[in-house]
């Protein structure tokens, strides 16, 4: 009876057995890679918004202040979304007319809220918590990206756990004065503290803050009940 | 280190009658992690079904989703304007009060998240509180939520409106103005509202031949008349329990029941817990050993105040007013002759027990329960005479409830069920047409020889008749009126109330009406053509005459400010009076009879109370203190009246079924009382009295809704108010016999049992003072206890090895904090973490971080359930149902064990019963209801610090915290139970099926935000409630900058000793949990926080300890103040 294969498949068997757990691993990495996917996490998404509202124009070109919206960012665990009232402040003067801020005011004479879509999304069990992340001294860029240049706001992280680790393990990488949290400019290179004190690395005034600021070990910060409840 | 102890008091423990019989199956429950079928799936969906729907939701999960995405797009939703105070995420708490009992109110703080109350806490202002909570009080944020609540108003079943209700009303009244509304009846419970009397009394002005009628089946009426019979009027006793050396309770549920309970166990609860600590003693955490009170219990059933009893007789209810006629002509009362026909063991107590009142004399009290007949709360009146007690441990004040500005004409009187039956007269005589109820529902609860529904129906029959029904629920009244109107919960309406002392609270509403509800104030403001008719301006009405007629300084509205937000009306306590002479002379009158033979004692339920909460599943399933029973009522007995009616349940040594541990099978009896019948489940309770039956009230509704009485199956428990008559309100002869028909009752409990390892360790004042360390025992030698006090944090051998200043000792220490059990503590090395030195301070490199625990002192507690329902609350856990415990899959984080000891020689040879005494002579031993002591545990879960669970988790799921926490990450738990198959204490609880309603739109706006809410196949367990300890600590942490915040030791933001409370240390009512930071002393200061002076104790112990788990929950062992001489009377007989 005559050979099935021809010889050179040996190789080609060979070959392919020592690959099957190469291939193993690929698959592995590729779905590690998959589930860390801005498609699955859903970063980089642009959603639109009830209100195209564009944080570009209202931070970058106005300079208005995050607190003037978030309000309760250092006092509480949510920042908080602004009520109507606080765009109609401004829109009852300016662009009192303009077609994008109708559903703004239908809000407002109607008294029905705006339902925005959320954009970061922590998962239930998962108890984020602003105020002491700004009162420690965590810039809003370090999760939120540069919201200064996004004209609809999009999740810039992944918001994986592994990512809120990867802090909770090393703040001093993210922290920065308390009354610097809001710079979306801000350069720890060149820093100079109120004792004239200039720092040429995050590392530098990471260390420093992290005593400062009373910031507690990675031990503490990595318990389960730092953010599980 | 302290010497052997060969003599220590070491009585049996007995978690269960089972355990003391222990039989084969008990023993097979010990081998086994969960009760037998706990494990099982024996529920209606078969295995295949469930494969076959978990396969369809694999294959939706993966190949129907076409995204992986891992949550849908959510809306976020802010305000269109926002209120003022309010920071989205930051709850705010608002003073309210709760009308109990009686009408008489509960100060409260009410936590609201979001709009939505959720947490019921009491005020610490508020003088009835003091900032601790009772079981009605915590139940009633999910009576707000009750899904069957009514919601709306109804003529005839058909939905209407208030407006046309209050016109129909006053249509139906217009005509009567001028025969002085003669025809027009109130039926409303009793209220002690200074706004609703007042609305009554303009309604009463308009119809002065109206009546005005009060009612409660737990009505107070004995006391009420035992007052006008001795002082002329029904003054209102306030006891100062805290003053009194010697506290004599007849019969009375003084913790648990009555309107001041809550007040009364925390006085008393100060005076239960010994302590030696200077500290301690300073501030307050206890009393020295001798200054512990005494307290003599005399009562039939056994209740939580019989539990920490330091003498408790079992004595049919009927005979306790002989008893205290015997008593009282001891003391030399004038007027009272010593009865006859006392039993023994009672004649033996008054000896003794005369003479111990006698000796407090002004210090002393004699409390008596409402059950009791007036005869005998007059006597105990007499008795505080004799003895000086008034003013000291006594005050008398102006009653609380609403007393008439005219003479009435007869009645009403201050016997509110002679009231109540005049009604029903009146009503079947057809001279009644217009009956306004609110908050009764005497179709269900009514004496039985009343027929009260046969009275209703004539009144809705007559001509133009109104019987109108206002109320939370449509229940059985409402079905029988032809008008029902919603009632508004307290959390949702304007009112006032008085507390037990007669201290007035606003009543302030946290949310808008749900359904659109509406108070009785509020419907009677339309029927009087109020201007404005909204509760607020009612009661603000109300109070701003009351502020003019005070002639008080300042403007009403800082005044009203001010009390809103104190919950207490300024010096609005009823002042003392200063009563006259007791006078004796209706004693005879009011006398009720002993009865001879067998007995039945109706009470209101420990959990349900009168039934009105009958929909309320948080407090169905609490497990009944002392008795642990749970979904269900029963006809209790004691073993001995068992015996003898032939009653075979579980632990029957012959019949060996079931048992007591989750499903106890038990006989039914039918029970007969003047000629009505009803069948009971029987439930065999050691210590109760002989010849006795108590079933308690509230079972049995057949329109409570879901849970009180569910469609697809029987109605919780059994209606003893069919068997209730007013010949026999709370005590009658009964008849009682066997039916062939078996039943499962739910008792909660024994299935955790720890064996015998002396999980409770009591002893008395002499022996304590004799070896204060005698809880220190589980000695196979001196050395291993001395390495278990080692490990037990906060004992004194824990500190003098860590090298910890002790806040004991008053020498000065060198040492620096220095935690050296880094490496024989834990499994990981990096636990206790230590502290950042601040920048160029080496010296602080060790020093530790914060260190939570707790302490729980079983000397007062008194095992009443407000821990594990506070918890259940905070907590969000899932209510199972009486199938789900049965299987001992009950949630609760808190478990309260009860265990009954036989004092006297030891009989159990070993763990398991390896007996030296046969089954027969333990059958007989258990049957000395007077011998048998009861004793409570609360356990919650240990935080052991070598935590077993830990390291068994194949996912990690539960491990460390830093500061001693054993966390618990819900979602990263896959369920293979293995944590509590090693936990020794089985405090881990697991989510075998989909407990947490989901669909139930108004019970998610229960849910407490700060904790997950687990779904089914989760483990979980007590977590020292570590969302309240990261919210404080959050609170602190931000603060790192401010100079309000004080530092710590280690310089870090200082969480103030207090600033974090438990759940259940908040609500426990005697103030018996102690829980902090073990970091938080100052060598310097001498001082440390509450939980260090707790466990410095001597007595403090570990459960468990010598598996050395290093439970960072600790327990102070109870330390009983008996009197001697009473002790020796009782032995006397027996050597004869």
């Amino acid at each position: 009876m005559a050979q099935l294969f021809p010889k050179s498949m040996n190789v080609v068997m060979r070959v392919g057995l020592l690959a099957l757990p190469l291939f193993a691993a690929g698959a592995g990495v590729a779905g590690a890679a998959f589930f860390r996917s801005d498609y699955t996490t859903g970063a980089r998404e642009v959603v639109e918004q009830p209100v195209p509202f564009s944080h570009k124009h209202h931070v970058a070109q106005l300079g208005i202040d995050c607190r003037y919206c978030h309000t309760s960012v250092y006092d509480s665990a949510a920042a908080g979304l602004p009520p109507t009232k606080t765009c109609m402040n401004c829109h009852q003067q300016i662009w009192q007319s303009a077609d994008l801020l109708g559903p703004v005011r239908d809000s407002y004479a109607k008294g029905v809220p705006i339902a925005w879509t959320k954009i970061h999304n922590v998962p239930h069990y998962t108890y984020f918590n602003h105020s002491i992340h700004v009162n420690k001294g965590v810039g809003c860029i370090s999760c939120h990206g540069h919201i200064d240049e996004m004209n609809l706001v999009y999740q810039s992280k992944t918001l994986l756990m592994e990512w809120c680790l990867d802090c909770h393990r090393e703040p001093e990488k993210h922290l920065r004065p308390v009354d610097e949290v809001q710079n979306m400019r801000f350069a720890a290179a060149g820093y100079t503290d109120a004792t004239g004190k200039t720092y040429t690395s995050q590392a530098e005034l990471g260390r420093e803050l992290k005593h400062k600021h009373l910031v507690r070990e990675a031990a503490v910060l990595t318990n389960c009940s730092i953010c599980h409840r | 280190m302290p010497a052997e102890r060969t003599n220590a008091p070491e009585p049996d423990l007995l978690q269960s009658v089972e355990q003391w019989m222990a039989g084969p199956q008990f023993r097979d429950l010990m081998t086994d992690e969960f009760p037998e079928d706990a494990a099982e799936w024996l529920d209606p969906v078969s295995r295949r079904k469930f494969l076959a729907l978990s396969g369809a939701t694999v294959a939706l999960a993966t190949g129907c989703n076409p995204s992986l995405k891992p949550a849908p797009q959510k809306k976020v939703v802010p305000y269109v304007k926002q209120p003022e105070h309010m920071l989205p995420g930051v709850p705010l708490f608002f003073a309210t009060a709760m009308p109990q009992h009686g009408g008489v109110g509960l100060g409260l703080i009410v936590k609201q998240t979001e709009g939505r109350p959720i947490k019921v806490e009491g005020n610490p202002q508020h003088p009835s509180s003091l900032g601790a909570c009772n079981l009605p009080a915590l139940a009633s944020a999910l009576d707000f939520y009750d899904p069957d609540r009514s919601k709306s108003v109804t003529e005839n079943t058909r939905t209407t409106t208030f407006e046309k209700l209050a016109s129909a009303v006053k249509a139906a009244l217009t005509g009567k103005a001028a025969t002085g509304g003669e025809s027009v009846r109130l039926l409303t419970e009793p209220t002690t509202s200074p706004t609703q009397i007042a609305l009554i009394e303009k309604f009463l002005e308009k119809f002065p031949k109206a009546k005005w009628v009060q009612y409660e089946p737990v009505s107070r009426d004995n006391p009420r008349k035992a007052a006008t019979a001795a002082f002329g009027k029904p003054l209102n006793a306030v006891l100062n329990v805290g003053a009194a050396d010697v506290i004599l309770a007849l019969d009375a549920d003084l913790l648990d029941c009555g309107p001041a309970g809550v007040r009364y166990s925390k006085d008393i609860g100060v005076r239960r817990r010994a302590r030696t600590g200077r500290a301690a003693l300073k501030s307050k955490d206890g009393v020295k050993s001798e200054e512990l009170n005494r307290l003599y219990v005399v009562e039939g059933m056994v209740t939580s105040t019989g539990a920490i009893a330091d003498h408790r007789l079992p004595l049919k209810p009927s005979e306790v007013e002989n008893f205290t006629r015997a008593l009282a002509a001891k003391l030399g009362v004038a007027g009272v002759t010593a009865p006859d026909g006392l039993s023994d063991t009672a004649k033996k107590w008054i000896d003794p027990l005369a003479a111990d009142l006698q000796k407090a004399g002004a210090k002393a009290v004699v409390v008596v329960g409402d059950q009791q007949s007036a005869a005998t709360h007059l006597l105990a009146h007499a008795i505080h005479e004799k003895l000086g007690a008034v003013g000291t441990t006594v005050t008398l004040t102006a009653p609380l409830d609403p007393q008439p500005t005219k003479p009435t004409t007869g009645w009403p009187t201050d016997d509110h069920t002679a009231d109540l039956k005049k009604l029903v007269d009146e009503m079947t005589a057809g001279k009644v047409d217009v009956l306004l109820m609110s908050g009764v529902n005497p179709v269900y609860d009514a004496p039985a020889d009343l027929k009260f529904a046969d009275a209703l129906s004539v009144v809705r029959k007559q001509a133009g008749g109104v019987a109108l029904h206002h109320g939370l629920n449509a229940d059985e009244t409402a079905a029988a009126s032809n008008w029902h109107l919603n009632a508004a919960h307290y959390l949702e309406a304007w009112g006032d109330v008085r507390g037990h002392d007669g201290s007035i609270s606003v009543i302030q509403p946290l949310i808008a009406p749900l359904h659109h509800g509406k108070t009785f104030t509020e419907l009677l403001a339309a029927v009087l053509d109020y201007p404005a008719t909204d509760g607020l301006s009612v009661v603000q009405g109300v109070h701003r005459d009351l502020f003019a007629k005070a002639k008080r300084s300042g403007s009403f509205e800082r005044y009203w400010e001010e009390s809103l937000k104190t919950g207490v009306l300024a010096d609005s306590a009823l002042a003392a009076e200063k009563p006259a002479a007791v006078k004796l002379d209706k004693l005879t009158e009011l006398s009720a009879p002993a009865i001879k033979d067998l007995e039945i004692q109706f009470r209101p339920d420990p959990a349900l109370g009168d039934g009105k909460s009958a929909n309320n599943g948080w407090l169905h399933e609490l497990p009944k203190p002392i008795t642990n029973l749970t979904w269900d009522n029963a006809a209790m007995m004691s073993p001995r009246t068992a015996e003898k009616l032939k009653i075979q349940q579980g632990y029957s040594f012959n019949t060996y079924k079931g048992g007591e541990r989750g499903a106890t099978e038990t006989d039914i009896v039918e029970l007969t009382v003047g000629g009505r019948k009803l069948e009971a489940a029987a439930l065999v309770v050691p210590t109760l009295a002989d010849d006795l039956v108590v079933l308690t009230l509230g079972y049995g509704r057949t329109k409570a809704g879901r849970v009180g009485s569910p469609d697809d199956g029987p109605a919780p428990g059994f209606d003893a108010y069919k068997l209730r008559g007013t010949d026999g309100l709370w005590s009658a002869a009964v008849k009682l016999e066997r039916t062939n028909k078996r039943f499962y009752l739910a008792v909660a409990g024994a299935y955790h049992a720890m064996e015998s390892r002396r999980p409770v360790r009591t002893a008395s004042v002499a022996q304590f003072t004799n070896d204060n360390e005698f809880a220190q025992v589980p000695a196979v030698s001196a050395a291993e206890t001395y390495a278990i006090r080692v490990n037990t944090p906060g004992t004194v051998e824990n500190f003098e090895h860590l090298k910890l200043h002790h806040p004991h000792h008053g020498d000065e220490h060198e040492h620096e904090a220095h935690d050296k059990r880094l490496f024989p503590l834990s499994l990981y090395d990096n636990n206790p973490i230590k502290v950042t030195p601040p920048n160029g301070q080496k010296d602080n490199a060790n020093k530790t971080y914060r260190r939570w625990a707790m302490a729980l002192d079983l000397g007062s507690c008194t095992g009443c359930g407000a821990c594990t329902l506070a918890c259940v609350a905070e907590n969000n856990i899932p209510v199972v149902g009486k199938e789900q415990v049965h299987r001992g899959r009950a949630m609760h984080w808190i478990r309260i064990d009860r265990y009954y000891s036989i004092p006297g020689k030891k009989l159990q040879e070993d763990d398991l019963g390896d007996t030296r005494v046969t089954p027969a002579q333990r059958a007989e031993r258990i049957k000395e209801s007077a011998q048998i002591k009861v004793h409570v545990q609360p356990v919650p879960c240990m935080q052991c610090e070598k935590a077993p669970c830990e390291v068994v988790c194949p996912v990690g799921a539960t491990v460390h915290s830093a500061d001693g926490l054993n966390d618990m990450a819900y979602n990263r738990c896959v369920g293979t139970r293995y944590c509590s198959n090693n936990c020794p204490y089985k405090v881990r609880r697991f989510n075998f099926l989909q407990y947490t309603d989901y669909t139930t739109d108004s019970l998610k706006l229960l849910n407490n935000p700060e904790v997950t809410v687990r779904t089914r196949g989760v483990m979980e367990k007590c977590t020292y409630c570590t969302q309240r300890i990261r919210n404080a600590e959050i609170e602190a942490e931000r603060e790192w900058n401010s100079p309000a915040r004080p530092k710590d030791r280690n310089g870090r933001p200082k969480i103030l000793d207090g600033e974090v409370l438990t759940a259940c240390q908040q609500a426990c009512p005697t103030g018996s949990i102690a829980f902090g930071d073990m970091s938080d002393f100052d060598e310097k200061a001498h001082t440390s926080a509450a939980i260090l002076r707790w466990k410095a104790e001597p007595h403090n112990y570990g459960l468990l300890a010598e598996l050395n788990t290093m439970p960072r929950t600790t327990y102070l062992a109870a330390v009983r103040n008996p009197n001697p001489d009473l002790e020796k009377a009782l032995a006397a007989g027996k050597g004869a």
